[in-house]
Parts: C-alpha cells; structure tokens; sequence
C-alpha cells in the first residue's frame, strides 16, 4: 500500500494539546512486552528529541518573530509527543536494563538500514558501525549479569545475539577519522536521506543517555564502561551526521525531519504488536501530518521552492524491527577488523589510529576490557547468547 | 535458548564485601525466579515457585533486621524511608500469603503471581534508588561488610531446614510457612549478629 504524507492531511495544530490526564501514559511491562515494542519506543524518543532540538537551533538562527512563533508552536507539541513516547518506559527498569534495550535498538536498525540501503557508500558506512554497537551490547550485558545477577537475554528475548563485535578498544580513533563524505542530496535516493536522519537520531540519543546516565552509577566499572561507550557515542554521532549533504537548506532539513517521522510513526504502526501502543504511533502520525505540511509552508515560503522536489512521491517499505542475525554474522565473518582513515576504511592499524590508541588506553587496559575481566572472576566465564552457532571468527569464540 | 546459569548472589565469586551490591544481585535473583516460575509447568513450577517463596522470605527477612535498622539509626530521615519500605514489604507478603497455599495449577495462581512480581519489583526499585543510596552514602567499607555479613547469615537459611527449635508443628501451621521461615530466618540473623 502506497501512503503519500504529502496528500493526508491530520489533526489540526490548535486541537493537539494534550492534558495532564492523556499526557499521563500506562508504561510497558519490562518482564513481558514484545522487546521490539520497547525498541520502536526507544527510537521514536530518540526521533522526537532531535526533532525538538533541531527546532531550536533553527529557531535560534531565525530573524522573523513571527517564524520563531511558528516553530514554537509545533514545538510544543512535538516536546508532548516525546513525553508521551519516553514515559511508556517504565520506572522499574534499571538504567542498565535500559542500556541494552538502547543497544538492541543500534543492532538492528543499523542493520536493517544497512541492508535496505541503496547507497554502497553509505551501506558501508552503517555496516561499519552496527559492528561496534554489537560489541557494546556485549560488553553491557556482562556488566549487567555483575551488578544486577540478570541476563541480557531477559531483555532481548533471543531476538538479538550477544557476543564479540569489533572490540571496543578499537572504536577509539583519530576524531578527523570518523568525518564521511555526505550524499549528494540532488542525486541520492530519497530513502537514503531517512536513513541517514533516522541513525543520527538514535544514535545521537543514546550519546545523550550515556552522558547523563553513566554517572548515576555508584560500580567503578560501570562509570567507567559508560565514559568509554559514551564518547564512542560521540564518534558515531560525528560518523552518521557528517553523512548528511550539509547544503540542505534549513527548510529543507526541517521537511526531511517531519517527513521521516512520518515515515517512522506510519512504519511502527503497521508492525506494532501491543494495541494500545500501536493506537499512540497512530495518533502521533495523524499529528505529524499536520507537522509536515506546516514544515512544507515555510519551506516554500523562505525557499521558493516546492518540498516535493526533495522528497519521495510516496513512503518507502515500512522500516521494520526484526532479527539480522545471518546478515550480522556475515558481517562479523567480513568487517571485524576495519578502521577508518580520512572518509575511507582501511584494515592496517595506520599511524594515527595508533597515536590515538596510545593516547587514549595510556598503557592500561580500557575500561570494556576490565568489565570482562571482572566478570571472569565473578562468575569464571563470560556472557553471550549465541542462538546461531559459534562466533564466526575463530578468534573470538568462547573458550 | 542458552545454558548459562547465573549462581545466585553468594554462590558468585563476589567478595560479598559490600551489602548493597549483594542485596541488588538478590532482587536480580528473585527476578531470575519469577522468570522460571512463570515458564514452569507443572511440578517443576511448584518447585520452582517453592524456591521463589524462600527466596523471597529469607530476602526481606534479612532486609528487615538488617538492613532497616542501620538505616533508621544512622540516615537522617531514615525513619521515612524505612516506613514507605515496610508499606510495601507488607503488602507484598500479604499477596506471598495466599499464594502460598494456592496450588500453583490454580487457573488464578499466575494472575496472583504477575501481581505480586509487580508489588516485588516496584518494592526492590524503591529500595535501590530511596534506601541503599542513603547506605552508601552513610556506612563506610567496614560498615558495608558487616551489614553484608548479617544477610549472609540469613542466606545460609535458604534452603530451610526442619527447624528443631521452640516452634510447634500446630504453631508452624498456624503461622503458615511463609511466616515461619521468616521467624526462623529472622532468628539465624539475630545470633549471627548477637541480638537474640
């Protein structure tokens, strides 16, 4: 079924408000939801939150009071809508707990991106990082069984591995490296774009949970675990946003965040399995709707251009959550050991990922390193759920 | 789907120094169970739920002369604290109660068993975020292994014995063997720690 945002037209602005009463959201059951359900919550928090602080910076760099009214009317609305979408998470979960819901969600959007994505640049470039997302889960599920005695498993629910990436120790590279080459938004698939929009976002929000979760922590090792994947996060930030053609204009940008949240809202709809849940993702694209076509006024308003110029003449395939674990496999059997230099990736550790390497670890062993060691002695073995067979890579599997 | 067993906390290599870290591997362990009880059929679920409810007893049980007390001498506002804890507790055991001498092939045992997960895990979050913040903050490293010590001594209570001390069987029955257990265990915490 083709769906053209373009065409629908949703709840009006003024009708959107919500009270304390609807604002006030029954959480999911942590013990017994469908875990991609608290996936797709996590990613359209990440989602609202970078559509609320993009509005901001657009309207810190706005003249016209009247714009800057404008924008702070959606939003608003849009600040509702991430109360809503992040209050389903309830409050008996842990921030670890939360964590490696955080890193199923980078495992399989990544990978479901870097599967459906056209672009063979960018493919690689998703390909690359749900290797070091893979690993961090990994390294949080051993530090979860240690402070918390619950396996990973509890969360995942074998939808997901856990097991080895690309060791963490290694996502630690020259900042000049993790900057890529953008698209050409004249010439890329409109699809791209999403793509592109939609990891900046999660992965973004996760940088934002790490940052500000990690020393709520009273265990040394999870300080320190969250230090070292906190400023990963960073690195993949400055990886997934550097692919994004930087002459979009500011209105075009905005038309491409309400458009993927439309996208985003309409695809979780079609695929939600809890009722009530699914009821909310519908609400809120029947407000986005609204979103966009304000978005699409002022884009041809202060552009002089039509926005169905640089979008899609319908939603691509809904974006779904699903296991990847062959195409994950694959990966880790292929990309394990790449690196970044400049825009590219290369297999020999070069000079400044060395000097970095150096710099950083400063002669110790890192933090994801520590956190498997403590565990050994813990419990004299290490956590991983591997459904499919052993590691791919000889050198990884389990002793 | 995978084999791997997490040992319940005291059974792990973790010095156990500290009694907030082993407590929080307690409430982990109580979940891990609820999580057997619940996929259990059967025998193996009255089994399993047998071992849930020790657990569980012997964990607040512990809690209680423990874990309470330190909190209620030694954290400004401590008395508050341990109250809204022992609301919960209360209401926690009551629902322990009658599941206790439900069958666990009752068509209601799970509703009554989602209810009480629920009352238990809301209760274990409380303690960590409002209780065992206070005790970090209040009890230096000796402070934390003696506690830690003390709910050790009521660990070693699960799995219980036939208690060969002043209770009678008609006593035992009448209290139900929730209560019992949490009698004798509150017991072995008192002489472990000197105050019977």
């Amino acid at each position: 079924m083709t769906f053209n945002p373009l065409e629908q037209r949703g709840i009006p602005l003024d009708r959107q408000l919500r009270n304390w009463r609807e604002l006030d959201v029954a959480p999911i059951d942590p013990d017994h939801c469908d875990p991609y359900t608290r996936c797709r919550i996590i990613t359209m928090n990440g989602i609202e939150v970078e559509a609320i602080m993009f509005s901001h910076m657009l309207a810190r760099n706005t003249v016209d009071p009247e714009v800057k009214r404008q924008l702070a009317r959606t939003r608003y609305i849009e600040a509702q809508q991430q109360k809503v979408v992040n209050w389903l998470l309830p409050g008996v979960s842990s921030v670890l707990e939360t964590t490696i819901a955080y890193e199923q969600v980078a495992v399989d959007l990544t990978a479901w991106v870097a599967r459906m994505e056209p672009d063979p640049y960018l493919k690689q470039a998703y390909q690359f990082g749900v290797l070091e997302d893979f690993d961090h889960l990994y390294r949080y599920a051993n530090l979860y069984e240690m402070i918390e005695h619950r396996k990973a498993e509890s969360v995942v629910d074998g939808l997901t591995e856990v097991m080895p990436g690309r060791p963490t120790k290694f996502h630690h590279r020259n900042p000049v490296d993790n900057v890529r080459d953008p698209y050409d938004k004249t010439r890329t698939d409109p699809l791209s774009k999403l793509h592109a929009l939609t990891i900046m976002s999660t992965e973004q929000q996760t940088m934002n949970f790490y940052m500000n979760t990690g020393p709520t922590y009273m265990e040394p090792i999870a300080r320190q675990l969250y230090q070292e994947i906190g400023l990963i996060e960073e690195e993949h930030v400055t990886h997934y946003e550097s692919l994004v053609d930087p002459g979009e204009t500011w209105w075009e940008q905005l038309v491409n965040h309400e458009y993927n949240e439309c996208y985003l809202y309409h695809s979780f709809m079609e695929q939600e399995s809890d009722p009530r849940i699914k009821a909310i993702w519908e609400l809120h694209l029947n407000m986005e709707l609204e979103h966009l076509h304000i978005a699409c006024d002022l884009m041809r308003k202060h552009d002089g251009r039509d926005p169905e110029s640089v979008l899609a003449p319908a939603l691509p395939n809904v974006l779904t959550f699903e296991p990847n674990k062959a195409y994950l496999r694959e990966l880790l059997d292929t990309q394990i050991d790449l690196t970044t230099l400049g825009a590219g990736y290369v297999r020999d550790a070069h000079e400044r990922f060395e000097k970095m390497q150096e710099g950083i670890h400063g002669g110790e062993a890192a933090p994801s390193e520590r956190v498997m060691t403590q565990h050994d002695e813990m419990f004299g073995r290490e956590y991983r759920i591997e459904t499919e067979g052993e590691h791919p890579d000889p050198a990884l599997r389990g002793k | 789907m995978t084999e791997l067993q997490t040992p319940q906390a005291g059974d792990d290599a973790a010095p156990d120094t500290d009694v907030v870290a082993l407590l929080m591997r307690q409430h982990g362990d109580i979940r891990n169970l609820f999580d057997e009880v619940e996929a259990a059929e059967g025998d193996a679920r009255q089994e399993a739920f047998r071992r849930l409810v020790r657990l569980l007893a012997v964990h607040e049980t512990a809690e209680e002369e423990v874990v309470h007390p330190f909190v209620r001498r030694n954290v400004t506002g401590g008395e508050q604290v341990v109250d809204d804890r022992l609301a919960e507790e209360r209401s926690a055991k009551e629902t322990l109660s009658a599941l206790d001498d439900m069958d666990t092939n009752d068509p209601k045992f799970m509703a009554h068993l989602l209810a009480l997960r629920a009352d238990v895990q809301e209760h274990a979050r409380a303690e960590e975020r409002y209780e065992f913040t206070h005790l970090r903050r209040s009890a230096d490293a000796a402070g934390l292994a003696l506690l830690a010590k003390g709910v050790k001594a009521a660990e070693a209570m699960a799995p219980t014995r036939p208690h060969p001390g002043v209770e009678s069987a008609a006593a035992n029955m009448a209290l139900g063997p929730v209560a019992a257990l949490m009698d004798r265990t509150r017991d072995a915490v008192r002489r472990a720690t000197g105050r019977d």
